[in-house]
This record gives C-alpha cells, structure tokens and sequence, in this order.
C-alpha cells in the first residue's frame, strides 16, 4: 500500500544529477509530490552520512503492514534522480494512450509504457487517473482537460479509444479510492515534440542561471604545489549539465575557484561571497579526458594555476569553479558555510522525523 | 487581519505535512545575507497562489511571498521558534536591517504576488524593459488597476531566458516575445505601461545591489491569469476533497450513549463550490485533528475513526467573516462523538459525497502518542 511507506530519507552524492522535464536541474526545482526514477548506492561514509544509515540488506525486508519489500532500501545515496519525462527520453520510452475515461473532467486513462520506435503490443497497460489540474501541452498551448473535451479530442462523459497516441506524461501521486494499493496521477501530458522542447529548453535556462550563480562543481583529482602558494589544480567537471556551461572552461580564461562540501556548499568564512575566499588564477588547459565519462562525471579536466591556493583544494575534494565571465554574485545564507561548523559542514539526519 | 503584522519575503524551506516553512524576510539591508526565517500556518491560515486557494506543497521553492501574520497563540506548543516580541525592530546587524525576523510568525495569510494584486486590485505596469541574450531588466509600477497612480515608485526586475510569458492559453519564451517584435533583441523598449500580473522570485544579484527581485512569470491578459487559477483551483479543490474540510468547533452538545451535535464553522479561503457540498440532510464524518491539520487517529484512514452522522443545518452567519473562516456554521449530529471533538479544536469533515481515501504516511498521526508528532518542535530549523 503505497500511501503508508514512510517518505524514505535521501541524499545527492556530490556529482549526482538531477533532470526534470528532459533537462538539468535541481532538487529545488522539483515540485513536491513528482514520482521521480532513482539511481542510489550505499553511503560512501557512514560516518558523515547526511542520512539515516541503514542496514545493507534493508531493501530485501518486508516492511509488514502490507507495504511490502523494497521500501527503505539502504541505498539512500542518489546519482540519478529524473522525472518520469525524463527517464522517458534517457531511455527512448514514449506514453501510448489507449483509453479515457472521463466524468465531470476527471476520470482514468489506460496508457502503456513503449520504446519510441518500437511499438511493443505486449507492453502492459497501466490505469491512471487525472482531474480538471491536469495540464496538456500542444506546441505552446498550454489546456485545461475542459479544452480536449471543447476540443472533442476526449469526450464529456464516458469511454473513447485514444489508439496508441504517443505522449510523455508527468507523473505525481494522488490518494486513492477504492482501496487501490499504487496508483498514480497524471499531472501533465506532452502531446507533441514542440511543447516537449519548449518545456525541456525552460528548465535548462533556469539550470544554466543556477550553475552561473552557484559555479560549476568539480571533483579535485590532483594538486601540484609550487612556491609560495603557488600551485596547479587539475579538477574533472561534474556531468550532467548544459552543454554551453562546459564550453565556457577554455584555456587562457581567467577563473576563481572555491572549496565547498559534499552538499556543494560554498565555505565562505564570512559572509562577503564565494569570491572573496575563492583562489584566483588561470585555466591553462582543458583536457576532454574521456569520450565515455562514468555518469556524474562530464569527462572534461581543466587544469587550473593560482598563486594562492586555498585550503580545502585537496584531491578527492570537491570544489567549485567559475570562469570570469559569469556573474559574481552573493549566494543566499542557507547556501554557505560561515564558519565551518561541523554541523553546517556535516548535516545530520536529526531533521527526518521517525515514523 | 489589520492587527496582524506584514512582510514580504522568499520561500525558503517547507515541511508541508505540518504546515510550517522558512521565508528570507525582505528588510532594509543586503536580502542574500537574511536568514531563512520559519514560520508555521496557523490552523485557519490560508494560502494562496495565482490567484486561487493553495496548500504550501503547491508553491515553488523562491517564490516570493506576503505575509500576514501574528505572535504564536500558545508559545508552548508552537512549531517554529518563540522570538523575543522587540525582535521585529532589532537591527539584525551585518547591514540586514531591522525586520528581518519578526516575532509574528504564526501566518494567517500568505499569498504570491499575483493573488495580491488581485486581492488589492493592483496590477503591474511595465515601463521600460532593458535585453541582452534574453535576459536582463524590467522597470515597473505597482498600481491601482482602475485609476493608476503616477506617483507609484518605480521598480527593477531582472528577467531572464527561463521567464515564462503567459498570453491566453499560450506559454511563449522570452525568445519567441524577440521573435515576433515585441521586445528587441538588444537594448531598451519603453513599453507605455503595458498593464500584467508578475510572478516574482529571487535570484542572486550582482553588482553589490542590496534587494532586487526576479521575473519568472509575466500574464498579459485577463485569460492567462485565469487559466492559471482555474488550474490552482482544481488542484486545491482536488487536494480538499481527500484531505476533508478543516474545521473550528464552536460548541458541543452530549445526549445519551455517545450522541451528540457539534456545531463547526468551516474554515475560509476555499473555492465556493467545495461549500455547496455541504447541505442539510447529508450524510457526513467528522475527525479531529490536530493544528497542523494533521488527521489523527492512524494507519487506516480517517475514516475508520471518524464520527459519523448528518449534517443538520447549515448557518451562513450574517456580514463579512472574519478572514480565516468561511462564515458558513454546521451542525452535525452522530451518534457517537468521539475524542478530539470538543470546543475551540480544530476537525476536519467530509460530505459522504467526496470519496473516501486514506492519506499518506506523513499526513497523519499514528495512535496520537507521540507528543512529537502531534506538536512538532522548532528544532528542524538550522541556526545560522
């Protein structure tokens, strides 16, 4: 019974990635109530895990109260987290509706999940159900249900076949009458190419503004120090962005460059801005490591050179980076670490309540 | 609602399920540096987004928000910190300002921009707008929507190629507002007051500018605006009928071997037609619940603890109610009360036409006796 698991304790690993819409994101961008696909792995340190850590074979228990197995997996540490669109397009799935069901603009569509180019007739249908909310979007028309039915796309009341029309769905979860075990709801429907790209094209400006305020996060890989404080900084830059924020890191542009944590908190030491700790320097090479980069990782290297490095920059830490021509700006105080508590540094899982 | 004490600021933080959050106060100083400041609903609190009835689930993270709220009623049992009563005039010292975290911070109202317009009957008038790259400044008037205001200040918005532009049913790019020559590609446009609705938000600003807001949502016509609360509307008036209409017990009366009528005034805020489901002669279930709106009485569903009966009468009191209740009285009768149920606690009830579903796990309270879960302590908020 899907309504009485517990909401299920999780954390981003530093390079995990997060898509909604087709497009990069982040988790503030997701509204609540999103079913979301999940890519985990156990805590990499226990220690300083941000999330209840649990027993490794959790995932295998029955969670009793008829919930079932697979509920509170131990594998709470996230590389992918991705809308239902999104997932659709990584794996080249489309949405075939094949019935409606409607009474007083709500009701049930049957609707089978399919790759693409491959229809696949024993695709097993799933019921859902959607209501007056629902939003359908056709090139840059955004409708209400009551336009399909003005439309005599969907009928006012009753049953029509909707012949395997293929759509992306937004998925959420709604309560459910009949004693349903899992059922989920449909938020949105995509019902062309253009409304798919005008929805995906929104989220990555919104993604690209982001990053150019927050830098660009990086994984150290290695540091070569030289004389006073001097040294060169060869850092990998996380996957899974806009493909325009990458080709911004070219050699010869100057670049600041700042230690944050595995939350990919700034650590400002003060209240000035990420700028004013950051170490200055120059990106003197950018290296396209890896044509099959390990997802998190966007297989670009640069190498960095300041005369001031900054403590924090050690390999295997993790860093931000910013070429001179993004904006220098203040980040909110939620998004930095003042004084390096080790609270601040190192979340606890005190705030999930235990049901 | 005069009495009540007034701010604006971002939304930081929501824990839905007990309706409490963190909102970055606007005050006279450098906004980035303000601390989220947690607030809670209170029981009878309404929110409101694009115009429409909301729950604080269907508002984004950064939308900026208006305030109306008042000191905690019962400092004992409150959700969020107990603040010093001066702390709404204490200067929060590293140029923030004063202001910044009052200590009224149980909300009545909390509203987006566009349902305060509406409610107020302003409306933006865009002046001039300055684009680079699809991106850059709007200068605007918040204004009386009949009659103006030539006097009104004058603010700067950033925009960018993320801001939605909302015309009738269509959703169109900055890009495509370019493409057809309403706006230049480069450089500025007076725009002659061009009369909208905006939603805003909050971005980190550059160049040392202490506050300045953030564009994401411009509707241009009346029909844009209401698609989009036509929109709220359905998903709140969906989100009522599973959750069940919150309620304030006036009175009770006891008869014999567990009967009893509760009279309860429906709580306000909500689109009318979820009222008209409540007539005389119908079939009905009362639960009680606790102020965070949470239904108690566990894992299988309010309905199995519900008291059960018939809606008696329905008074629609005379005049304006005060904001917070509907103004509209039931009187319920079932023939076994149950506990919860008394004066002054808040119930949540439901017409036996609206459909019976069991809400999820963190929407409910198990067997009531986990003190935390029935009055959640302020201690998930960080200190800064």
């Amino acid at each position: 019974m899907f309504r009485r698991n517990d909401p299920h304790p999780f954390a981003m690993l530093p390079y995990g990635i997060v898509r909604y819409h087709g497009a990069p994101a982040d988790l503030r961008d997701i509204p609540l109530g999103t079913v979301l696909h999940v890519r985990a792995f156990l805590p990499p340190d226990p220690k300083t895990s941000a999330v209840p850590v649990l027993p490794v074979n959790n995932k295998d228990k029955d969670a009793n109260h008829n919930r079932g197995a697979g509920i509170f997996p131990a594998e709470n540490h996230v590389l992918l987290l991705e809308d239902e669109i999104s997932r659709c397009q990584r794996e080249g799935l489309t949405w075939r509706l094949k019935e409606v069901e409607v009474k007083n603009r709500e009701g049930m569509l049957i609707a089978s999940c399919e790759a693409k180019h491959r229809p696949n007739n024993k695709a097993e249908d799933e019921t859902f159900t959607f209501d007056a909310a629902t939003r359908v979007w056709r090139g840059r028309e955004c409708l209400l249900v009551q336009h399909l039915i003005n439309g005599e796309a969907w009928p006012a009341q009753g049953k029509k076949s909707l012949h395997g029309q293929a759509v992306m769905l937004g998925i959420t979860w709604r309560p459910t009458p009949g004693g349903v075990f899992t059922r989920f709801h449909i938020s949105d429907i995509w019902l062309d190419d253009v409304a798919i790209q005008n929805t995906a094209l929104r989220q990555t400006e919104t993604h690209r503004a982001f990053i150019r305020s927050r830098w660009m996060p990086a994984w150290v890989d290695a540091v070569e120090y030289g004389k006073f404080g001097r040294a060169t900084v060869t850092a990998t830059l996380f996957g899974g962005m806009d493909a325009t924020l990458y080709a911004e890191f070219r050699k010869g542009v100057p670049a600041v460059m700042n230690s944050v944590e595995n939350t990919l908190k700034h650590i400002e030491g003060g209240s000035a801005g990420p700028t004013q700790m950051a170490a200055r320097g120059t990106i003197h090479e950018v290296i396209q490591a890896s044509k099959n980069a390990p997802f998190g990782s966007s297989g670009i290297q640069i190498r960095f050179e300041t005369d001031l490095i900054t403590e924090g920059m050690r390999p295997t830490r993790i860093v931000r980076v910013r070429p001179a021509s993004w904006p220098d700006v203040h980040l909110p105080r939620e998004e930095y670490i003042n004084q390096g508590s080790i609270e601040e540094r190192f979340p606890t899982p005190d705030i999930f309540p235990k049901y | 609602m005069d009495k009540a004490h007034t701010y604006r600021g971002e939304l930081v933080f929501v824990d839905h399920a007990n309706r409490r959050g963190s909102i970055r106060v606007q005050g006279s100083g450098m906004f980035f540096r303000n601390d989220p400041h947690p607030f809670a609903m209170l029981p009878y609190g309404i929110v409101r987004y694009h115009g429409a009835p909301a729950d604080l689930r269907d508002i984004p993270l950064g939308t900026v928000l208006h305030v109306h709220a008042f000191l905690p009623p019962d400092p004992k049992t409150s959700a969020v910190p107990v603040l010093a009563l001066d702390n709404g005039k204490k200067d929060a010292n590293h140029n923030r300002g004063a202001g910044i975290f009052p200590p009224e911070n149980h909300v009545l109202l909390l509203e987006d921009e566009p349902s305060h317009c509406q409610r107020l009957g302003l409306t933006w008038k865009l002046k001039e707008i300055e684009i680079k790259g699809y991106a850059g400044m709007i200068l605007a008037t918040c204004e009386p929507k009949q009659g103006g205001n030539a006097k009104a200040t004058e603010e700067k918005l950033t925009f960018d190629a993320a801001t939605r532009v909302w015309r009738g049913r269509e959703s169109l790019s900055i890009e495509e507002l370019v493409t057809e020559g309403a706006w230049p590609k480069d450089g500025k446009k007076v725009l002659n007051g061009e009369s909208v609705l905006l939603g805003i938000t909050w971005r980190p600003t550059p160049d040392g500018i202490f506050t300045r807001f953030h564009v994401s949502d411009i509707w241009i016509d009346d029909n844009a605006m209401q698609r989009a609360a036509i929109n709220q509307t359905e998903t709140h008036k969906a989100f009522i009928h599973s959750r069940w209409m919150p309620a304030w017990i006036d009175a009770v009366e006891y008869g014999k071997f567990g009967r009893a009528t509760v009279t309860a005034t429906l709580f306000g805020g909500m689109d009318p037609s979820l009222y008209a489901d409540f007539t005389k002669g119908t079939s009905a279930m009362m639960n009680a619940v606790e102020n965070t709106l949470k239904h108690t009485h566990g894992a299988y569903g309010p309905a199995h603890m519900a008291a059960r009966g018939t809606i008696l009468e329905v008074i629609k009191a005379p005049g304006n109610a005060p904001l917070g209740s509907s103004g509209i009285q039931v009187r319920f009768v079932t023939d076994l009360i149950i506990e919860g149920i008394r004066p002054t606690r808040v119930v949540r009830i439901r017409p036996s036409t609206w459909p019976q579903v069991q809400v999820p796990r963190e929407e409910y309270l198990q067997d009531g006796a986990n003190m935390d879960e029935r009055f959640p302590t302020p201690a998930i908020f960080p200190k800064y």
